[in-house]
């Protein structure tokens, strides 16, 4: 999926200091209920052996991916890459808040909005970007980790951070058995590998299917595509030889 | 139709021009309402459901109809409309004329009873052209299939109706109902369109049956058409017009044998 922009964050983890004021500042914004966050900060177990201790806070949201698993499986297509910007978004007028995307999600990005029944989820805070301003978790950033900007602009802000970044490492699967392409670069990153790997290997997770989605669809899918494709043959069948053989009024 | 072979010419034309009263307006303006719905809500619903991994829609239509009404959100609002819409008017036509219409109908028409059996073992066997020398069972109002057919409909509707409500009232039910909803949604869709696809080409196209389709707007179809497709419903008919001919025999009767000084009250 090519789009014309392709918005992305850039996060220095040397940088961040795990103030949460990100969190803050998104939920301020986006009026996210108090019970839930667009953001989240991962923060590891402790590492190395005293004195010599080492820890690093990993910030995420969504990952606006190139192949993001919550579109294939959103029914309404409320949920959609925007061919535009480049960003994963929802509208949520045409969201059930059925909660397959929730489950697909291998970054848990997403969450149900119980008040309203549907999901809410990062949208690099478009209305924002739109008149100009940076995302409001960017603009409140106080060690100045997280950027964000157009990568595909070689120009733009995160590019050049890319480019002089010591190390890059992405929250991407290991076996390559599920290819999401995520936008949030991680760089300056001491023990880097590639892609990221956490300790405890919370994130990412396979995308989950339930059973309402990839059960039925396996066998009712089939089942449905015969029944309707058997009926449409019998019946072009008949219909054929009603052309062929013509009719009469005065048939009985 | 070897046994009709012995009616004389002046009898057919009798029967061809004789008409007996099959559907009333009840049953024809409810299915008329259902047909318009149908057309509204098929298709916006299969533009609806989008989702790559199911397979179900092809793209051209999604994008087709998602510019006619502007965007998802609009034609998932024109769906629950009308499909809100449906849903009141059928059970309110269902509760309104329960009594006098939807119990007759429901224990005289939809019963399956051994003829039906016996007409379900034989009919698709003949379809693929075996035991074509074998004769059909007679048939009431309605033969086996479209009896089958009415169950498969009835189910259906229901299954589609309650999965629908889910899916409306979004912040009323819980998310594991809405995702089961779907399946069951586009499933019983899907069942309904595989017998629709029969029922459209047998009601309106198939020339044998050519007088079912004006039927559905006229509710009449010919007595030749009757005693050759429904016969047990003809034959009843018949009882019940012997029926009202001994009536009428008995009233001009009664009223040749009053004098004629009398006042008639009536």
């Amino acid at each position: 999926m090519a789009t014309k922009k392709k918005y992305g964050f850039v996060i220095d983890i040397a940088r961040c200091i795990d103030c949460r004021a990100c969190l803050v500042a998104c939920s301020v914004e986006n009026s996210v209920p108090m019970t839930d966050t667009r953001i989240w900060v991962y923060t590891p177990e402790i590492q190395g052996e005293f004195p010599d201790l080492t820890r690093t806070f990993i910030p995420y949201n969504c990952m606006h991916c190139e192949n993001p698993p919550c579109v294939d499986v959103c029914v309404s297509r409320a949920t959609y890459k925007d061919q535009e910007n480049g960003l994963v978004l929802v509208d949520q007028e045409a969201c059930i808040g059925c909660g397959y995307c929730v489950e697909a999600c291998p970054y848990d990005a997403r969450y149900l909005d119980k008040e309203r029944g549907v999901v809410d989820k990062c949208n690099g805070c478009i209305q924002r970007v739109e008149v100009g301003l940076q995302p409001a978790c960017v603009a409140t950033c106080l060690g100045g980790s997280r950027m964000f900007g157009d990568l595909n602009d070689p120009d733009s802000e995160v590019s050049q951070a890319l480019k002089n970044a010591s190390t890059v490492m992405r929250l991407d699967f290991e076996d390559g058995k599920v290819d999401t392409d995520p936008n949030i670069y991680y760089i300056n990153y001491a023990g880097a590998t590639d892609p990221l790997v956490l300790p405890d290997k919370t994130l990412p997770r396979p995308p989950e299917y339930t059973l309402s989605q990839a059960g039925w669809k396996k066998v009712a899918v089939p089942l449905m595509a015969a029944a309707v494709g058997g009926a449409f043959l019998v019946q072009a069948v008949y219909f054929t030889k009603q052309l062929v053989q013509g009719e009469s009024e005065f048939e009985e | 139709m070897s046994r009709y072979k012995s009616i004389p010419l002046e009898e057919r034309r009798r029967l061809r021009e004789k008409k007996y009263k099959k559907h009333n307006l009840a049953n024809i303006l409810t299915h008329w309402f259902n047909v318009a719905c149908w057309l509204m809500l098929f298709p916006t619903g299969i533009a609806i459901l989008s989702s790559p991994a199911l397979g179900l829609s092809p793209l051209w239509l999604q994008e087709l109809f998602r510019n006619i009404f502007g965007g998802s959100a609009n034609l998932i609002r024109f769906h629950y409309t009308v499909g809100l819409i449906w849903i009141f008017v059928l059970t309110f036509n269902i509760l309104i004329g329960f009594r006098r219409y939807f119990v007759p109908f429901a224990s005289h028409r939809m019963l399956l009873d051994k003829d039906d059996i016996k007409w379900l073992k034989i009919k698709p066997l003949q379809m693929l052209g075996f035991m074509k020398d074998k004769e059909l069972p007679p048939q009431d109002a309605y033969n086996a299939g479209q009896k089958a057919y009415m169950y498969v409909v009835i189910l259906g509707t229901i299954g589609i109706m309650l999965s629908g409500i889910v899916m409306t009232f979004k912040t009323v039910f819980p998310p594991i109902l809405k995702q089961v909803a779907q399946p069951i949604h586009w499933m019983s869709v899907f069942a309904i369109v595989a017998g629709l696809m029969i029922h459209v080409y047998m009601g309106a196209v198939f020339p044998e049956e050519k007088e079912a389709f004006f039927s559905m707007f006229s509710g009449k179809v010919s007595a030749w058409y009757a005693r050759a497709h429904h016969e047990k419903w003809y034959i009843e008919k018949l009882k019940e017009e012997a029926r009202w001919e001994d009536e009428v025999e008995a009233q001009v009767a009664e009223a040749s044998t009053v004098p004629a000084s009398q006042p008639t009250g009536d």
